[in-house]
C-alpha cells in the first residue's frame, strides 16, 4: 500500500532504469529529468499518455513509465 | 518530334499517372527514409533534391542522459510521416509502437515492421499481417514491410494493407533486386501498389523495379551512406521517375536471337559504294 507525503521519494521505472523522483506526476517527473517540453509521448503501466495530459496524469512507487521519441529511421 | 513537344507529352503522362495512398495523392514515386544520416541537417536539402513526399521516422527511447535531437525538426512540413514499428519482434509490439507512434502526433500512416531476426533482418509475415489487420481496423494506413511471397501479400491485402512493400534484399545491404523475380510476381498478382523498400542500393536498382511495375521505391541507405547524399537523392529522384516512364511507355520488345536493323534496309547506299564510286 502506497503511502502518500509530500517530498517522500517512489521507485519507479523510466525507460527500463529503475530510479527514485519525487514527483507526483508526470509533468513533474519530466521537469526533474529536464525533459519538459521535450516533443516525446508517454507510457504508464502500459497506457498512451499524450503530451496534453502528462499535468494531470500521477505517478506513484512501482510505476514503468516509457518516454519515446521520433529518431531517424528507414 | 521537337524538344518543346516532347516536354509537352512528358507532362501530360505525369498528370495522368495518378498515384494514391490512404487516400492521398502523391506526385513522387520515391520515398526517403531518414536513418544513418551524419548530419539530420541535411534531410531537408536531401528531400528536396529527390522530391519525395513520404519520409519515414522510428520511434526510440529518450535519452534520459538528455542526448539527441528532434528529427521531426528537421523534416518539411509539406511531407507525410510514415513512422516504422522498427524494434518490434512480436506483431503486440509493433501495435504498441504504431499507436505511439500515433500518439506522438505522427498522424495514422505507419510502416509494419516486425524482425526477430536480427542477422537477416527478414521480417515475419504472420506476425506481420497480424498487426496488419488489427491497425487497418483502428483507422491507420498500413504498409507492411515484407519478404516478397504471394500468399503473404494476399494476406497483408485482407488484412487491409494500403499498400505491399517487398524488400529487394536485406534492409541495409545496398545489395539490389535480389528478389526480382519475386517481386514481379506480386506486381501481376496484387492489386495494392507494390513498393520497393530495403535493400536498393543503386539509382539503377530503383528504376528497374519502377520499370516492372513497382508503384514505388523506399530509399534510405543508398542515399544516406553515399559520398554525396543530396547528389545521390537527386539522382534516385530521376531514376524513379525515368523507371516509371519506361513502365507506362511500355518496354520494346526483345529477341531471343539473332538482330535486326534499326536503320532501312532498303535505299543503302551501299551498292553505289561498290560500283567503285570515290568521294
Amino acid at each position: 500500500m502506497q503511502t502518500f507525503s509530500p517530498g517522500a521519494r517512489s521507485a519507479i521505472i523510466v525507460n527500463g532504469q529503475a530510479m527514485e523522483s519525487v514527483a507526483t506526476t508526470l509533468e513533474a517527473l519530466l521537469e526533474e529529468l529536464s525533459l519538459k517540453g521535450a516533443p516525446l509521448v508517454a507510457e504508464v503501466n502500459g497506457t498512451i499518455i499524450q503530451q496534453a495530459d502528462f499535468a494531470a496524469t500521477p505517478v506513484q512507487g512501482g510505476d514503468r513509465i516509457e518516454l519515446v521519441r521520433f529518431v531517424g529511421g528507414g | 518530334m521537337s524538344m518543346h513537344q516532347a516536354q509537352v507529352s512528358g507532362t501530360s503522362v505525369a498528370c495522368d499517372d495518378l498515384f494514391v495512398i490512404g487516400g492521398k495523392r502523391l506526385s513522387s514515386r520515391l520515398f526517403m527514409g531518414t536513418g544513418k544520416f551524419g548530419r539530420e541537417e541535411e534531410i531537408p536539402s536531401i528531400a528536396a533534391a529527390c522530391g519525395a513526399e513520404v519520409i519515414t521516422v522510428a520511434l526510440r527511447r529518450v535519452d534520459l542522459s538528455g542526448a539527441g535531437g528532434n528529427i521531426l525538426s528537421h523534416v518539411p512540413k509539406h511531407m507525410q510521416l510514415l513512422p516504422n514499428t522498427s524494434g518490434a519482434r512480436t506483431a503486440d509490439e509493433a501495435v504498441r509502437i504504431a499507436r505511439l507512434a500515433k500518439a506522438s502526433g505522427a498522424g495514422d500512416w505507419i510502416k509494419i515492421e516486425v524482425i526477430s531476426d536480427a542477422r537477416n533482418l527478414l521480417p515475419d509475415g504472420y506476425a506481420t499481417a497480424r498487426a496488419t489487420e488489427i491497425l487497418a481496423k483502428e483507422g491507420f494506413v498500413v504498409l507492411p514491410y515484407m519478404n516478397p511471397d504471394l500468399y503473404v501479400a494476399r494476406d497483408l491485402v485482407n488484412a487491409g494493407a494500403a499498400a505491399v512493400m517487398p524488400l529487394g534484399a536485406p534492409i541495409g545491404s545496398n545489395r539490389g533486386l535480389q528478389t526480382r523475380e519475386m517481386i514481379r510476381i506480386l506486381i501481376e498478382e496484387i492489386e495494392l501498389p507494390i513498393i520497393v523498400d530495403a535493400g536498393i542500393g543503386a539509382p539503377s536498382q530503383a528504376c528497374e523495379a519502377m520499370e516492372m511495375g513497382a508503384a514505388a521505391c523506399l530509399v534510405n541507405t543508398a542515399i544516406a551512406t553515399a559520398a554525396d547524399p543530396a547528389r545521390m537523392a537527386s539522382a534516385f529522384g530521376s531514376a524513379v521517375q525515368a523507371g516509371r516512364n519506361a513502365y507506362l511507355a511500355g518496354l520494346g520488345r526483345v529477341l531471343n536471337t539473332g538482330g535486326v536493323a534499326s536503320s532501312p534496309e532498303d535505299g543503302r547506299l551501299t551498292g553505289f559504294l561498290d560500283q567503285g564510286g570515290s568521294l
